[in-house]
Formats: structure tokens, sequence, C-alpha cells
């Protein structure tokens, strides 16, 4: 219904081309009544497990997802065939393999997420306790579906203690593989659709719902890879589309998750770090990466034990960084927002963690008095692009608030420097000059 | 609004071409498109009667049929799906209380549909108590885009104290970053559809003291280009729904006039279809109900003359919201 970038032409269908849409209307319809019916015919049915243990309803959404991948309700119906039978074991880690007759059933156990009652107006989904607990954890383990393997509501795990541990062993063991198999292809499952609709919240959902069932059904160690091979898709979704915002917010949440204890991991920081300077080589105006950059920064300093050289070293390699790339692009609003990002670390410190927090006043203006310098001096290349006078505007304004000695003879030096800039960006900026009129008022009590 | 008077003539609104587009949008059912789409239709409903209300015809979808419809689409757990036999989720229900708000139509809520109780019950139950923020359904996607619906469709039923409103704006706060926009996430890059759900959520909590505003507004004004539309982050391209998202923003935070006003309108004027109806996200290109809502939207904030003047907080009209919040304190 949103179409984006898709050129307007003048629909007159013949009645060919109508007829073929007809028929393509009745066929998605069809296969819409069909998982509509089997969901109901389910509900209705003595099948303890309700309506979703039915593989014929699981490749009807497969194919009706594969027409439309926006279609969420499919999507859930999708989820619920795989918590009500297709994977074996529990969320919590225990097998259910010959037990999972019985867990619709049961009051201790529920899919990790959601309720899979059908989903007609009839039906309710009362209990959100299991979801509450999932999305609270750091770890995205569902506590409360962790009954374990002590869980005596199962008729399976009371065999299991009956027959002795060895059988569960091999029961589970052979549950792991197939649950990582299902979900690995459930996986691949959604990757062409993601190539053909990358900016598709569903798509993207239903992958994260997957992920977290892998670290509640499986060994750590198994859930790791799962996990590892997700970054490794962020990675070719942004290479692809390097400013994709759903990509960059996956990445992050995938690198949490594999910093987590559920995952035994540890910081990555410093990997995540390198990969924006990689990104940032490929293309300076990727404001996204220059983003990912400035979130990493005070982490990495942290985790070095960086002392206050080293900081004030990082500060001035990273204010370097982003100069030299306003020489070449001075107009490029991506390399300004993260020259900004640098400089409010300088002027704005009380009371908030900065980059170096041990710098002096004096030595604060001496670095905004260089940027200044090194800014007016893109002037000798530049005279007419506005950004530079707007760097220039602002830096200096931050300089006035700073303090400290001096402040006053500098404020005079300034102040016809300052109107001829707004002069320059009233000219070169006349789209803004609501705003230039605000600063002028600001100038006024400077 | 001086040099609106040398816009040529093709580029004045086309107000009976986009009634007539929008009354059409439900007769489609002949075209593929038509069911590929019906995961939107509750929020279909929503954008085309909203731009009706803002053309000044409020009556030209029929009212009993659109409350029979959105009440079909209600769940007994209260929330809506998008249509019948669609799941309940957050953004049908938020669509649905506009909808009815706008028509006047809670009673038939009351009456005939499951409650208002049982909707504003839907909504707080979304709520995650330990971090204040929302999630979409039960299967738990979290967004700034869930909490600031569910504080529109909450104050709109005078049902906001049962959430945790201090936890919400705790959440919102940690999802701002330095240039002063927010992010979907804590963590995110800035970005204007989020900027906008992030600032109304504040201003319907009353919260707006901790937004930096002038770094906020200079952010927000650069997202102008050259031609005269509005991009949602920096070096990116301009596209009609950003007259929305942007300009909102903007008039929430006093400095609608740091952008070229005249230029944005000659913008969104260029991008509708002006035999057929409907706007584009840019000249040219195909129109369809969500940006021409957004395109009527951004022109009424600009003070573009004969239309309705619209809510920049709850993207409904000022005379729904006058109607709906006003008589209390």
């Amino acid at each position: 219904m949103a179409s984006h970038g898709i050129a307007r032409t003048i629909r007159t269908r013949t009645d060919e081309q109508r007829e073929q849409d007809l028929d393509k209307i009745a066929k998605y319809r069809d296969l819409e009544t069909q998982i509509r019916m089997r969901v109901k015919q389910g509900s209705n049915s003595d099948n303890d497990n309700g309506s979703y243990a039915d593989p014929v309803l699981f490749q009807l959404t497969t194919k009706l997802l594969r027409l439309n991948p926006e279609y969420y309700t499919i999507w859930n119906v999708r989820r619920c065939c795989l918590t009500s039978g297709l994977l074996c074991r529990r969320s919590g880690g225990s097998s259910l393999s010959k037990a999972s007759p019985s867990t619709s059933r049961s009051d201790t156990m529920r899919p990790s997420s959601g309720d899979c009652l059908p989903s007609s107006s009839d039906s309710t989904r009362p209990d959100r306790k299991s979801l509450r607990a999932g999305r609270d954890g750091k770890s995205g383990i569902s506590a409360d579906d962790g009954t374990g393997s002590h869980d005596t509501n199962t008729g399976r795990t009371q065999e299991a203690e009956a027959t002795g541990a060895d059988t569960q062993e091999e029961d589970d063991t052979e549950a792991i593989g197939k649950d990582t198999g299902l979900l690995q292809s459930e996986l691949a499952f959604t990757i062409p659709l993601l190539l053909e609709f990358p900016k598709c919240y569903w798509i993207w959902n239903y992958r994260s719902w997957l992920l977290s069932e892998a670290i509640s059904r499986l060994p750590s160690t198994i859930a790791r890879q799962i996990w590892e091979a997700e970054l490794a898709l962020t990675a070719k979704m942004l290479a692809k589309d390097r400013r994709n915002f759903h990509a960059w917010s996956y990445r992050r949440h995938v690198v949490a998750t594999l910093e987590s204890p559920a995952l035994n991991g540890s910081s990555m920081a410093e990997t995540e770090f390198a990969y924006t300077t990689k990104m940032i080589g490929a293309d300076l105006s990727n404001f996204s990466a220059w983003h990912h950059r400035s979130r990493l920064i005070l982490r990495v300093l942290d985790e070095k034990d960086a002392d206050d050289q080293a900081r004030k070293a990082f500060l001035e390699e990273e204010l370097a960084l982003a100069r030299e790339g306003l020489n070449v692009g001075p107009e490029d609003q991506s390399l300004w927002y993260y020259h900004q990002f640098l400089m409010s670390h300088l002027t704005e410190y009380s009371g908030r963690v900065t980059i170096a927090p041990a710098l002096t006043v004096e030595e604060r203006r001496a670095y905004v008095m260089k940027e200044i310098e090194e800014i007016k001096d893109l002037l000798e290349d530049y005279d007419d692009v506005k950004w530079i006078y707007q760097g220039l505007l602002d830096y200096t304004l931050a300089l006035g608030s700073l303090g400290g000695e001096g402040k006053g003879n500098e404020a005079e030096g300034f102040k016809d420097d300052m109107q001829e800039w707004l002069a320059k960006l009233r000219k070169l900026d006349p789209m803004r000059n609501g705003r230039w009129d605000d600063v002028e008022k600001t100038l006024e009590g400077w | 609004m001086a040099n609106l008077s040398k816009l040529p003539d093709e580029l004045q609104l086309a107000t009976a071409a986009h009634v007539k587009y929008i009354q059409s949008l439900d007769t489609r059912k002949d075209e593929y498109e038509y069911w590929l789409t019906e995961h939107l239709r509750l929020n279909g409903l929503y954008w085309g009667l909203t731009a009706l209300h803002l053309l000044g015809q409020p009556d030209a979808l029929p009212r009993a049929e659109t409350i029979d419809f959105v009440l079909s689409c209600q769940h007994d757990n209260g929330g809506f799906g998008a249509a019948p036999g669609h799941d309940a989720h957050m953004l049908y229900t938020v669509s649905a209380v506009q909808i009815l708000a706008m028509i006047d139509a809670f009673d038939d809520l009351e009456k005939r549909g499951k409650g208002k109780a049982a909707v504003g019950k839907f909504i707080a139950d979304l709520q995650n108590r330990k971090t204040g923020t929302f999630a979409g359904d039960e299967w738990g996607e979290e967004d700034t885009r869930f909490l600031y619906g569910a504080f529109n469709a909450l104050s709109l039923l005078d049902m906001v104290d049962l959430v945790d409103v201090d936890k919400a704006v705790d959440y919102i706060i940690s999802c701002a970053n330095f240039d002063g926009g927010y992010g979907l996430s804590p963590g995110s890059e800035t970005h204007s559809g989020q900027i906008f759900t992030c600032l109304a959520a504040l201003s319907i909590a009353g919260r707006m003291e901790s937004v930096e505003v002038d770094k906020l507004g200079k952010w927000l004004s650069e997202r102008q280009v050259a031609g005269g539309g509005l991009n949602g982050r920096p070096e990116k391209d301009e596209d009609v729904c950003y007259s929305w998202w942007v300009l909102s923003s903007l008039e929430m935070i006093g400095r609608t006039h740091w952008i070229d006003r005249d230029a944005l309108i000659a913008f969104i004027l260029r991008c509708q279809d002006p035999e057929l109806g409907g706007i584009a996200d840019r000249p040219g290109n195909m129109v369809d109900v969500w940006h021409t809502l957004f395109g009527i939207t951004g022109l009424t904030l600009l003070g573009y003359p004969g239309l309705e003047p619209v809510n920049p907080v709850y993207c409904l009209p000022k005379s729904t919201t006058d109607r709906v919040l006003g008589s209390r304190t």
C-alpha cells in the first residue's frame, strides 16, 4: 500500500491481463482459505496438540509467505506450527521427543512466547507471563518455561526416569540434531525473502524469534554457532544496502546477544569498531557506520583501560579522521555529524561520560580553537559550502560557553567573523533563513 | 504564504481527485494488490479517513459501514487485527481507536464491540514493565512505534493510568542520541520516524523537558533538500512521508519556521496525480493512500489554504482531539 520509488504508469489492463489477475487472486485466496480452515478444524478436533500440529498447514504457510511475506498472521501460524510439535525440545532445554502430544494441555509448559490458539476473534491469548520473562531477561531465555527436565507433567519425563538416563540422552541428542536442522532450515527459508524485501519488518521479526528459540531450546554451543552465522548475514545485508536501518539495528541486537552470558560470550566492541572502520573506508558518507562507531568508543576505551594520555590521543586521531574526510568532502553531512559528536565531548562534558574526561578547561579551549582554525583553512579551497560556516559559528558559540580565562578577548576577536559567517549562511542557504534569524538573535546577546 | 499565488495552476491541490481516489480504494477487489495489502486494511482506512477529514470531506466514507468494519476486526482480548481473520496487533488497535475517535463512535465500541476496557487492557498488557517500552503483540517485537501507539490510543480512551508512564518516558530518553534525535531502541541511529514517535509520546506524557530543542531543530531542518522535500536521515533521498514525520516534529518543538515552507509545499504538490488523485513519495511515482495522507498533513501543517488543521501529536484532525481530549483537565 505504500509504494516507494515505483514510476507512475497509466494502468489499463487488457481483458486478458484482468483475467490473469483474477486467476492469481483466486489462487491466493484459496491458499488463505485452506490455512484458515485447517487452523479452525484443528481447534475443534480431538487432537491434543491443537490445530497447529499439522504438517500440511506448515507447508501451506510456506506457499503463502512466498507470495506475501508481509502477511504477519501467517508468520504467527508458522511459529505455532513449530512450537506445537515440529520442534522436539521444550524451551528451557529438555527433550520432548515422544511426549510432545501432551504439550498444549500442560499448564506448566507453553511455547516460549504466545499461546498457539486459533487466532479467530472467538479466541483470546491470555497468558503473557512467559513472553514477559523472555523479554525481561538479558539472555532472552524465558525463565518460567524453564521447568526443566524435572517437569513431571509429561509422560515422557516420567518414562525417562523409569527407563534410565541413557535412553534420555540418546533421545536428546537426536532431538537436538532435529531441532537444529529445523531452525536452520527456517532461517534459510527467509533469506530469499529478505533479499527481495529487505525492509519488511515481519521477516526480520521472524528471524529474531527463531534465534531466540535457538537459545531457549538448544545447548549454548550450538545456539552460538547459529547466532554467529547471523552476524555474517547482517554483513551481507549491509554490503547490499549500507544504510538499511533494520539491518544495523538487527546487527546490534545480534552482537549484544553474542556478547551475553546466554551464549558464553564476551565483549565484541573492538571487532565491531574495526567493522565500522572498514565500512567507513568503503563509503565516507555512511552515517549509519559513523553512528555505530560513536556508540562503541567509550566501551573500547574502557576495555583497553586507556589512561588519560591514551584517551587524548584517541580523541585527536578521531578528530583527524573526520577532518581528513572533510578535506575531500566538505559538504558531507555524515562527516560533519561525526565531527560534531566528537566536539560535543570537548564542550558538553559536565554530568556525562566523555572520551577524555581529564582535560582541563584550558585544554578543551585549545582543542576547540585548533578545530576552528583547521575548518577556517577549508575556506581556502571551498568558499561556497554552507556546512563550513555553520561549523565555524557553532564551534565558536560553544567556545564561548566553555568558560575559562581569555573568554572575553576571544569573543571580541570573533564578533565580526561571526557576522560574516552568518551573512554567508543566509546567502548560501536561504531555505533555512528562519533559523538564521534565530541565530542572529543569539549573536546579539553574545 | 505570500508566494503561494506564484505557484502555477498545475500546482494547486487537486482536492476533488484525492477524495475520489480515496473513495475508490475499497472498490479494487479485482486487483491482486488489493489482496496482497489486506494486512494493512485497518491502517489504510485510518489513513484514508484522516485524509478525507483534513480535505473537509468527513462524510465521504459511509459512517455505519466504517464502524461495522472496524468492530469486525476486534478480538475477544480487545485487540484489533488488520482485517477479519488477522491476528490482533498494536498497530491495528491504535488505528481502530483513532478511527472510532474521529467518527465519534466510542459508544459503539462499548455497545457492540468488546468495550473500551478490553482495548485498554490489551494495550497495557503489551508494556514491558521492566523497561517501560511496548511490544507489538505477544510475539514480543519492541519498538518506540508501539510505545507511541499505546500512548496515543490510551490517551484517546482516557486510560493512560493503566501503564507505567514514568518507565516509558525513561525508555524514550534512553533512545536519545547526541544529535538530539531518537532511534528505535537504545543505541540505534536517529531516524525521523522515530523522532516523531518519541516526541509525540513525550508530548502526550507532558514530559518534553528532556528534549534538546535546538540540537534537534537543527538536525530536523537539515532534512530539507534542494528540491524542497524532506529526507528521513542524512544523505538520503527526499520522500513525501517525511512531510509528516519531520514537520510534525518541528511543529512540536516550535521550529517549523526553520525550513522553507513554500519549497516544501511545491514539492508535495508536484508529487500528486492531479487527474486520478493520490500523492506519491516523489514526483512521477505511483501514488498510495499512505503518502496521500502524509502529503496532506504536511500541507495543512504548512498552512496551505482550504484544509482542516491537524494535531501534530496524534495525526488526527484537530477538531477530533479537541472534542475527545478537550473536556478533560
